[in-house]
């Protein structure tokens, strides 16, 4: 099978490619389609899975060529998939998430006019993003990069009509472009330095048999600081980090499933890949995992407050993913990619399962989202509450679901590399983490019931997927419960270099303990404050309301850049458009014409009409030429 | 005195006066008179230039024929009204005399400058007009330029036809409708009053 | 001879100067015609002149040729004012004037 996985990307752009010219004739079968061929793509990556694992440990990296694609001079890039564990992770939970999202998608999107359109547009960013992960050189990297950029602004604008997804894709878009502006800088100087862009060059992975391998690719710090530093900020875009974390937010708008599949389990995580595949050249640079570290630290605290201010429950969920990814990063900037690539897996069951019972919620009260106006709903939706509260547990770090083991896995690393100050600070902001999300189940599900609306429990097409969802992020722990040891942590040895054994800091079991004290501590907070109904929060809310406003808009980040950055260049705009193109332009060109009417205008009058007016101008012209003849002779 | 000075020193001013004064009459009758004078002098100019023939040929077709040629269309059109003095187009004049000095100007100097003013002809066609000036001219037209000669007697045809053609009066429409406007008008059979025309109902 | 050749020349400029003038500032067509006429008579003279000047009879059959091709010219000039005379019942070149701007 391994032989194969170009099915993998190419069953899902097939899928795109029918949907999009036959998705009004197919109707509901689109969705079925679409997500059959998301599913079989996960089959095929499961019989690709098999087949490397059935490889001895030194050589689980293939490359399958597929075809020559640029070849200019020195500069040769070839269309290859790479095959190792790092990619095959990825490649497997892009799909297998995918697929239950697509399948949650047929019931979500039902009855939706341009419903063939939203799975040609799926199935394209499941191709895009399988091309990202399973690219064996940069240049096929970028493309499956842009490419998802570009199904993310289709899907979050799916509903255009409406002006604030229209606006809301365009800032995603143009937000992550800056990143991936610097991301292709980085590219071209890896070219520039390195000489190729083929991972097996730069990126001292060992090569296979029979390879030709050029010697260990750069130990110059500079330029590795530039090159990690550059590609660290498409990274950042991509990601959604402090500070082109202000696309994410407002990315709510687009249909919850994109919310779930794009920015929450998989396009944001982009990031976290690329640095995870690359660590090499952050590693020969020092600055940068330290950048990388301080970026993700901070925002991962400052996401958790502002999570905790929002009323909006898809946008609870939006700064929440912006926090767990800060965590990610964390985890990548204190060497642990093992712990960043589990965190990414775990947090793609439990946030996808998260942001899909909202979206149950949500086609029960009619697209409402204000948690201001929901509550009590376990008793209408048990389904959805259960699978939604295992989710917050999941994310708050409660023992045994999965995010107990990959965030106390973030923590302990922290603690144990001589980090305490960083260790600190992640332990606030999982503080914060546990509290929001109590805060979210409690008035979503919990206390009186402060809608008008009557729910109603999802169909089994909604509920289904949620089901496997919550397994997974039940479960999902158990893929790396041993911090040394873990099945997934042996598995991305080869990629990641081996798990070192802590020798400083507390004790594993020590951190633990502490790690779920703190969730405990929060969610009693939570309990005491939203669930139990002894205080009255909405007053408190009013007595703290200039905090509670800086906390709600994002530390007034957005309204930063507005002010300095989008009405400068929206002046600017406008001058250029109405003073120097509409005036200066335009005007140049209507004078041209202008010139030539006037002298037309003028030139006419040789036309008189009279005989004798022209017999003037034949003996003019036999005069001038009896000159020159005269003066010649 | 040699007879051509004083032959030439009374033609020549007559000529050029004659020419200015065709030049200034307001009647064409008195122009066209003018004119035949100025033909003249310039027959006699020949004359004096040793072109004998040339200046019967000049009196009898250029005088006697063309100009009276140009008398029949004047009196028969009836264009001998007087002109108006005033110029309609502004500046016309004094271009025109302007260019008239400037041609006159640049003549003299290319004469100046080519044959010079001093030059006196040779002594006579002697060699050339071997048994008369017609005789020689006639042996030249007939052998050296025999093929004009041939041409020109079909231009004169084409222009005779020419001038068939066009002098021809054509039957013209105006002419047809004003003769049947006075033909006298026979009594119709009065027509049946017209229905008024039911209009479509629209749509 | 006596008189020099230059003197006829010059005869022969002032009277084809007289000739453009004419064309260029008499109104009526016959007029202009006539002046046309002038012209021509004045470079048959000028022919004639180098004619004798050279010593050979080329010129005298050039003037010649002239003299009819003038005659020929005539006739259908003047068929074409009395058809113009007919339509427009005028002779004024001034009124011919459509094609203007």
């Amino acid at each position: 099978m391994l032989r194969q996985v170009w099915l993998v990307p190419a069953l899902p752009l097939a899928g795109f490619v029918v949907c999009l010219f036959a998705g009004t004739r197919l109707g509901r079968y689109a969705g079925w389609l679409a997500s059959a061929l998301v599913v079989a793509s996960f089959g095929i990556g499961l019989g690709v899975f098999s087949d490397l694992v059935s490889l001895p440990d030194a050589s689980r990296h293939v490359v399958r060529h597929l075809y020559e694609w640029i070849a200019v001079g020195g500069f040769r890039v070839a269309v290859d998939l790479r095959v190792d564990p790092l990619s095959m992770t990825m490649a497997l939970v892009v799909t297998g998430v995918g697929a239950i999202i697509h399948v949650y998608s047929i019931g979500y999107m039902d009855g939706d006019p341009r419903y063939g359109r939203f799975f040609a547009y799926m199935n394209l960013f499941v191709f895009f993003m399988l091309t990202l992960v399973l690219a064996e050189n940069f240049l096929l990297l970028y493309v499956g990069w842009e490419g998802v950029g570009l199904c993310s602004y289709l899907l979050i604008g799916f509903w255009h009509e409406r002006p604030a997804a229209a606006s809301a894709a365009k800032k995603a878009f143009v937000v992550t472009r800056i990143g991936d502006t610097f991301m292709l800088v980085g590219i071209a100087l890896i070219f520039l330095r390195l000489g190729s862009l083929d991972f097996t060059a730069v990126l001292r992975i060992p090569c296979g048999p029979g390879q030709h391998c050029p010697p260990a690719i750069t130990t110059d710090t500079g330029v590795s600081t530039v090159i990690a530093l550059l590609l660290f900020a498409g990274a950042i875009g991509k990601s959604a980090q402090v500070p082109l974390h202000v696309w994410l937010p407002d990315a709510m708008e687009g249909p919850t499933p994109v919310s779930a599949l794009i920015h929450a389990a998989t396009m944001v995580t982009a990031g976290v890949y690329l640095v995870a595949r690359t660590h090499v050249l952050f590693e020969v640079s020092g600055v940068a995992l330290t950048v990388v570290l301080v970026v993700g630290l901070v925002t991962a605290l400052y996401a958790a407050t502002v999570a905790l201010a929002q009323d909006d429950f898809k946008r609870v969920l939006a700064w929440s993913t912006i926090s767990q990814l800060g965590f990610m990063f964390t985890a990548l900037g204190l060497r642990a990619y093992w712990a960043a690539i589990f965190l990414l897996v775990t947090h793609a069951f439990y946030k996808a399962l998260l942001f899909l019972s909202a979206g149950s919620v949500m086609h029960a009260l009619d697209g409402e989202t204000d948690l201001k106006k929901m509550g009590g709903l376990r008793r209408t939706m048990p389904i959805t509450a259960v699978v939604c509260s295992i989710g917050a547990l999941a994310l708050a770090g409660i023992p045994p679901f999965a995010g107990f083991f990959s965030k106390d896995d973030v923590l302990a690393v922290a603690n144990q590399s001589g980090h305490a100050l960083a260790w600190l600070i992640a332990l606030v902001a999982a503080f914060f983490s546990a509290l929001y999300m109590a805060r979210l189940v409690f008035l979503a599900f919990f206390g009186e019931e402060r809608t008008e609306r009557y729910a109603h429990e999802a169909p089994p097409v909604m509920t289904v997927p949620l089901g496997l969802l919550a397994v997974g992020a039940a479960f999902g722990g158990f893929l790396g419960a041993n911090e040394t040891r873990g099945l997934l942590q042996t598995f991305l040895a080869p990629v990641l270099g081996k798990v070192r054994e802590p020798t400083q800091g507390l004790s594993g079991p020590a951190l633990a303990l502490i790690s779920v004290g703190v969730a405990a501590l929060a969610i009693a907070v939570g309990w005491l404050v939203y669930g139990s109904g002894r205080i009255d929060w909405v007053a408190l809310r009013v007595r703290l309301s200039s905090l509670h406003r800086f906390l709600a808009r994002g530390w007034y980040v957005d309204d930063a850049y507005a002010a300095v950055l989008v009405s400068p260049a929206k002046a600017g705009s406008a001058f250029l458009a109405y003073v120097v193109d509409a005036r200066l332009v335009d005007g140049l060109v209507n004078a041209s014409g202008q010139l030539v009417r006037w002298l037309a205008s003028v030139g006419r009058r040789v036309q008189t009409g009279f005989v004798r007016n022209y017999a003037l101008a034949i003996l003019l012209g036999a005069l001038v030429l009896l000159v020159y003849v005269g003066l010649r002779i | 005195m040699a007879a051509d000075w004083i032959v030439f020193w009374v033609c020549a001013p007559i000529s050029i006066g004659s020419a200015i004064a065709m030049l200034l009459q307001r009647n064409a009758v008195h122009a066209a008179l003018f004119l035949i004078v100025n033909l003249f002098t310039v027959a006699v100019l020949y004359l004096v230039l040793g072109a004998p023939f040339l200046f019967a040929v000049q009196i009898i077709v250029y005088a006697g024929a063309i100009m009276v040629l140009f008398l029949f269309v004047i009196m028969l059109l009836g264009v001998d009204r007087e002109e108006r003095l005033v110029e309609r187009l502004r500046g016309q004049r004094t271009a025109a005399i302007l260019l008239g000095l400037g041609v006159v100007g640049e003549v003299v100097f290319a004469i100046r400058a080519g044959v010079g003013f001093s030059t006196r002809a040779p002594a006579g066609f002697g060699a050339a007009n071997g048994g008369g000036n017609p005789q020689a001219l006639g042996r030249l037209l007939f052998r050296a330029y025999f093929l004009p000669f041939e041409v020109t007697s079909i231009l004169l045809m084409v222009a005779a036809v020419a001038a068939m053609v066009l002098a021809r009066r054509r039957e013209r429409p105006v002419a047809s409708a004003e003769r049947r406007a006075q033909e006298p008008i026979e009594p119709s059979e009065p027509s049946e009053p017209s229905e008024p025309r039911e209009e479509e109902p629209v749509g | 001879m006596r008189t020099p050749i230059a003197y006829f020349l010059v005869v022969s400029a002032a009277l084809f100067t007289i000739g453009s003038v004419g064309v260029l500032v008499r109104r009526n067509a016959l007029v202009i015609f006539m002046s046309v006429e002038l012209q021509l008579n004045a470079v048959n003279l000028a022919l004639v002149a180098f004619s004798r000047m050279h010593g050979s009879l080329d010129g005298q059959v050039l003037a010649f040729f002239s003299m009819v091709v003038a005659a020929a010219e005539v006739v259908v000039g003047l068929a074409i004012i009395v058809s113009v005379y007919r339509r427009r019942r005028s002779a004024d070149v001034d009124d011919v004037n459509l094609l203007k701007w």
